[in-house]
C-alpha cells in the first residue's frame, strides 16, 4: 500500500465516503430501487501525482469524481481538499474552491456548449472567477489554446465546436480546465470516445501539462493499461468499494486482490514480442 | 472583440435563413402583409371615404363588388373593403406579435426557472400552469366579455398571453431538464458559474430555438383567437380586423352573396398564419448551429 | 475456393457537400475457418464494409464499383427482396450493443424462434425446440433460462443470445461489428472466448470488425488494416502485429496501450482522418505520414508484397521493405 509521505499532507482525502441514490418513489413498485454507488471508500491523493481510478461501468468511479468536484454531496463520510472539508463550502469559499479544482469530461461532443465559440467557452472560467481584464483574458485564452496544441490560437478563437474534430474538442475541454491554473484536475475517461492514435497524443499532453504546471490529477478510466501508462498510483474500484491501491507498477506486477488479478488476466493482448 | 462578432453572427444567421425555402417564402408573405399594414396608415389620407371604420362612400348604400373607386368593393354601409383589409393586417400583426411575445417571455422564464430549480418551487409553478392550461381560453374570454362588455384590443392581447404561457413553459421546462445534466452545464458549475449565469448564458440559447418556434405557433394562435372573438361579436367594436370583417359579412346576411367581402379576410388569416409557421421552421435552422446544412457556418 | 471474395469494392455516400468515398477500392478474400479481422479507427470504412456485406447500406449509400462474390452470386447486384433470402440465413451479423436489440416484452426463446421461422417456416415444433437447446448449449446459457425475459439476463448473457440468434439459421458467414465494445472488460473476455469457441466448432466464416487491435488479434488469424476508406496492410496476425510495415499500422500499434509494452509506445503526430470528399487518388495517409517523400501526393500507391501472405499499400517500396526501424 502506498503510504502518504509524512512531510506533505495529501491534497485530496476521502474518508468513509458513501453515496446512495434514491430514485423517485414509484407508487406501485414492489420495492424502491436505491442504488448504493459508493460504499465507504477511503482515498488519498498526494500533491503532484497522477492518481488513477480504474473500474468498470457501474463501479462508482464517475460518482467519485463528481463528489470530489462537489457536483454532488456524499450521503456519508468526509471529503477534504487541502485539509478543508468540501461539504460545507459556501459562497465565496465555494467559488474559490472552484478555481482550484477542475474537470475534464468524457464526451467531447457534449461537454462544450455548441452555441458558444471556442473563445467564449475557454474564457468562461476566467470571467466567472473575475480574473483579469477582457484584454488579458483574450491573451490568456489564446496562449492556453496553444498550450493544448491548438495552434495558432487565433485561428481557433472564433470557431465553433461543430467545426472541430473530437480530438480537437477534447483539447478545448482541457484548455478550459487549465485556464484558471487549478491545483487539482479530475479527468473522467477523457479519451474513451477517441481513437487510439488521438488518445495517446492527449495522454502526452496531460503529462506535459502536469510537468509544466505541477498539477495533481485524478485519472478515471476503465482501461487498466492506460492508467498504468499515465499514473503514479492506481486504485482499483469495484461495485462501490476500493479493492486495492498501490503504485502503478505494483498493481500490474504484484496484484493482490482477486478482482485486480482478474482484470489483468482478461486484458486482451497479443502476446508476441516485438 | 465581442461586438463585431455578434454582428457577424447576425449577418451569417440572416444568410442561412434566407437560403432556406421555407424562410424565403415565409418572409415574402410577411413582407407583403407588412406593406399592407403600413399602407393602412396612408390609405385614409387619400380621402375620408377610405377610412376603414367611418369612411362611407356617399354614393353607395349597399354592398357592391370590386370597382375602380373601390378595388375590393364595399361593405353594406359603403365602407371600402380594401381599406378594411389593410387595417386588419395592422391589427393582426399587433395582436399576434404582442400576445405571442408576452406569452413566450412569461412561459420561457417560468419554464427555465422551474426546470432548473426543481423541487417544491418547480412543482408549484407547474401546478399553476396546469390549472391555467386546463381552462378553456376562448370560453373564458367569452364569459369575461359577456360580463364586462366588449374588450379593448390590448385587454384581449393581455388575456391571450396569460392563458397561453403554460403550454410554452411545459416544453421549455422539459428541455431545461434534459439540458441541466449535460456535461457542458456541469462544466460551467465546476468553473464556479452562478445559477443565473447558467440559466441565461447556457440554458437560454439552447432553449431559445424552441421558444421561437413556439412563438410562431402562438402568433398563429393569437391571430386566430382574436379573429374568432371578433367573428363572434366579442371583439373590440372600435377596431376593424379580419375577424370583425367576417362578423359583419355574416351579421349583415351577405355571406353567400358577397364573395368579394367574405373571401379576402379568410384568405388573409390563413396566409399570415402560414407565413409565421414557415418562419418558425426556418428560424430553427438559424438558431441551432448544428442544424445548419453542411457547407455553411 | 474462398467463401467470400471481394474485388475493387468502392462505396460512396451522397451528402450535401458531395460524394464521400467511404470505401475505396477494397479487395480481400475470406476462407472458411480462417477468421478475418478488420481493424481501423473512426471513419476508416470498416463498418460500411460490414453493412455492405449484409445489404444494410443506408439510402444515401451507393456502390460505385466492385463485386462481392459469395456462393456463386454477386451480392452487389442483389435487390432487397433477394437479400431477405440471404440475410440471417446465409450471412448473419452480430453488432455493437446488440443487446439493446432484444425486445423487452418477448421471451428470449420466442425471439430466437422467430429468427429461425423467418427463414424456415416449415420447421416442426419439436425440431425448433431441439434447435433452440442446441443453440443455447453452444453459447453456454443454461437451458432453464430459455423462457426468461431479456431484462432478467445480464449484459454478457444478452450478447450471447445475440450470438445465438446469429447462428440460429446456421449461416455460412458471420460478421461481428464491434460486438464487445459496449461491454465490461471481464464480460468482453467471456464473449471473445465464446466467439472463438463457436467459430471453431461450427467452422463458420467469420469477419470481425473492431477499432481495438488486441480484440481483433484474440479472435482472428488474418488482419486487414484500414485507413480513411483504404486497405493499407494485410497479412497474418503475426506478420501485421509483430512486423508492421505500413506507416499507419506502425502508428496504430505504437499508440496501443497494453500491460506489457510500455517501451514500445511511440506517440504519433497525427490529425484525425482526412476529408473523404476529395478524391485524392493518391495515398490518403500522406498528410499524416512522417516518412513519405512526397511522391505519394502525385502518384497512386500500389500493393507491395512483403511475403506470400503479407502486403502493404504504399507508393514507395523502400518504406515498406526497408528497415524494421520505428517510424
Amino acid at each position: 500500500m502506498g503510504k502518504p509521505d509524512k512531510k506533505t499532507s495529501p491534497l485530496v482525502e476521502m474518508k468513509g465516503v458513501s453515496k446512495t441514490y434514491f430514485p423517485r418513489k414509484q407508487l406501485f413498485a414492489r420495492h424502491q430501487n436505491t442504488v448504493l454507488a459508493l460504499n465507504g471508500i477511503d482515498l488519498c491523493i498526494e500533491t503532484g501525482e497522477i492518481f488513477g481510478l480504474v473500474g468498470q461501468s457501474g463501479s462508482g468511479k464517475t460518482t467519485t469524481g463528481r463528489l470530489l468536484l462537489r457536483l454532488e454531496q456524499p450521503t456519508a463520510g468526509e471529503i477534504l481538499f487541502n485539509k478543508v472539508p468540501v461539504r460545507g463550502l459556501k459562497g465565496r469559499a465555494l467559488k474559490e474552491f472552484r478555481s482550484r479544482v477542475q474537470m475534464i469530461f468524457q464526451d467531447p461532443y457534449q461537454s462544450l456548449n455548441s452555441h458558444l465559440s471556442i473563445a467564449e467557452t475557454v474564457m468562461e472560467p476566467l470571467v466567472v472567477q473575475k480574473i483579469g481584464t477582457p484584454e488579458s483574458r483574450s491573451k490568456k485564452v489564446i496562449h492556453t489554446l496553444e498550450t493544448v496544441g491548438l495552434s495558432p490560437g487565433k485561428s481557433f478563437y472564433n470557431r465553433y465546436p461543430h467545426q472541430l474534430s473530437g480530438g480537437q474538442r477534447q483539447r478545448v475541454a482541457i484548455a478550459r480546465a487549465i485556464v484558471v491554473e487549478p491545483e487539482f484536475i479530475v479527468a473522467d475517461e477523457p479519451t474513451s470516445m477517441l481513437d487510439a492514435t488521438i488518445a495517446i497524443q492527449l495522454f502526452k499532453l496531460l503529462m506535459d501539462i502536469k510537468a509544466t504546471f505541477g498539477m495533481t490529477f485524478l485519472f478515471i478510466t476503465h482501461n487498466l493499461a492506460a492508467a498504468r501508462y499515465l499514473c503514479d498510483r492506481i486504485a482499483v474500484i469495484n461495485e462501490g468499494h476500493i479493492v486495492e491501491v498501490n503504485t502503478a507498477e505494483n498493481i500490474i506486477r504484484h496484484p493482490e486482490h482477486p478482482y485486480t488479478k482478474k482484470l489483468i488476466q482478461v486484458q486482451p493482448g497479443f502476446k508476441f514480442s516485438r | 472583440m465581442l461586438n463585431k462578432y455578434s454582428l457577424q453572427r447576425f449577418y451569417k444567421g440572416w444568410q442561412i435563413f434566407i437560403k432556406n425555402p421555407l424562410g424565403k417564402t415565409g418572409v415574402i408573405i410577411l413582407v407583403v402583409f407588412m406593406f399592407m399594414a403600413i399602407a393602412s396608415f396612408f390609405v385614409p389620407l387619400i380621402g375620408p371615404m377610405y377610412d376603414p371604420m367611418t369612411g362611407i362612400d356617399p354614393d353607395i348604400r349597399v354592398s357592391t363588388g370590386p370597382s375602380l373607386t373601390h378595388w375590393l368593393g364595399t361593405d353594406n354601409v359603403g365602407r371600402d373593403l380594401l381599406a378594411q383589409l389593410l387595417e386588419g393586417a395592422k391589427v393582426a400583426f399587433i395582436v399576434g406579435l404582442s400576445a405571442a411575445f408576452f406569452s413566450i417571455v412569461i412561459g420561457t422564464l417560468v419554464g427555465m426557472v422551474a426546470g432548473y430549480t426543481g423541487g417544491l418551487f418547480d412543482a408549484f409553478l407547474m401546478r399553476t400552469a396546469d390549472i391555467i392550461m386546463v381552462l378553456p381560453s376562448l370560453v373564458i374570454l367569452l364569459i369575461l366579455a359577456s360580463l364586462f362588455g366588449q374588450f379593448n384590443i390590448w385587454i384581449i392581447v393581455f388575456i391571450i398571453a396569460i392563458m397561453r404561457w403554460p403550454a410554452v413553459s411545459r416544453v421549455i421546462r422539459s428541455q431545461t431538464l434534459s439540458l441541466k445534466h449535460r456535461p457542458f452545464i456541469e462544466a460551467s458549475r465546476v468553473a464556479g458559474a452562478s445559477h443565473l449565469r447558467i440559466i441565461f448564458r447556457h440554458i437560454m440559447p439552447n432553449v431559445l430555438p424552441l421558444a421561437f418556434l413556439y412563438m410562431t405557433f402562438r402568433v398563429t394562435a393569437a391571430i386566430l383567437v382574436e379573429a374568432a372573438l371578433s367573428f363572434l361579436g366579442f371583439g373590440d367594436p372600435s377596431q376593424v380586423s379580419w375577424g370583425m370583417m367576417l362578423q359583419w359579412v355574416w351579421k349583415s346576411g351577405h355571406m353567400f352573396q358577397a364573395p368579394y367581402w367574405l373571401i379576402p379576410p379568410g384568405v388573409c388569416i390563413s396566409l399570415l398564419t402560414l407565413a409565421f409557421y414557415m418562419l418558425g421552421r426556418a428560424m430553427d435552422e438559424v438558431l441551432d448551429p448544428r442544424l445548419r446544412k453542411e457547407g455553411q457556418s | 475456393m474462398a467463401l467470400l471474395s471481394v474485388k475493387n469494392l468502392t462505396i460512396g455516400y451522397k451528402t450535401k457537400k458531395g460524394l464521400l468515398k467511404a470505401v475505396d477500392n477494397i479487395s480481400f478474400d475470406l476462407e472458411k475457418g480462417s477468421p478475418l479481422g478488420f481493424v481501423g479507427e473512426s471513419g476508416c470504412g470498416k463498418t460500411t464494409i460490414g453493412m455492405a456485406l449484409m445489404g444494410l447500406l443506408p439510402e444515401n449509400a451507393v456502390i460505385l464499383d466492385g463485386s462481392i462474390q459469395f456462393q456463386g452470386e454477386d451480392l452487389v447486384l442483389l435487390k432487397e427482396k433477394q437479400w431477405r433470402r440471404v440475410r440471417g440465413a446465409k450471412i448473419a451479423m452480430i453488432f455493437q450493443a446488440a443487446m439493446n436489440a432484444l425486445n423487452p416484452v418477448h421471451r428470449v426463446e420466442d425471439q430466437i424462434k422467430e429468427a429461425i421461422i423467418t427463414h424456415q417456416p416449415d420447421m416442426s415444433s419439436a425440431d425448433l425446440t431441439a434447435r433452440l437447446q442446441e443453440l443455447f448449449s453452444l453459447v453456454d446459457i443454461p437451458v432453464q433460462r430459455m423462457k426468461d425475459y431479456p431484462h432478467e439476463y445480464s449484459g454478457g448473457m444478452k450478447q450471447r443470445v445475440i450470438i445465438a440468434m446469429a447462428l440460429a439459421c446456421d449461416p455460412d458467414l458471420i460478421i461481428a461489428d464491434e460486438p464487445t465494445t459496449a461491454l465490461d472488460v471481464i464480460v468482453q473476455d467471456q464473449i471473445l472466448q465464446e466467439i472463438r469457441k463457436v467459430q471453431q466448432k461450427t467452422r463458420t466464416g467469420l469477419i470481425f470488425i473492431s477499432h481495438d487491435i488486441a480484440v481483433v488479434a484474440s479472435v482472428c488469424d488474418r488482419i486487414c488494416v484500414m485507413y480513411a476508406g483504404q486497405l493499407v496492410e494485410t497479412g497474418t496476425k503475426k506478420e501485421v502485429f509483430t512486423s508492421p510495415r505500413h506507416p499507419y499500422t506502425r502508428s496504430l500499434l505504437g499508440s496501443y496501450l497494453s500491460l506489457d509494452n510500455l517501451n514500445d509506445i511511440v506517440i504519433p503526430d497525427m490529425q484525425e482522418s482526412p476529408d473523404l470528399l476529395s478524391d485524392i487518388g493518391s495515398c490518403r495517409f500522406a498528410d499524416n505520414c512522417k516518412v513519405c517523400s512526397g511522391v505519394c501526393r502525385k502518384e497512386a500507391p500500389d500493393w507491395i508484397d512483403i511475403s506470400g501472405t503479407h502486403k502493404a499499400f504504399c507508393c514507395e517500396p523502400q518504406i515498406i521493405r526497408g528497415s524494421h526501424g520505428k517510424t
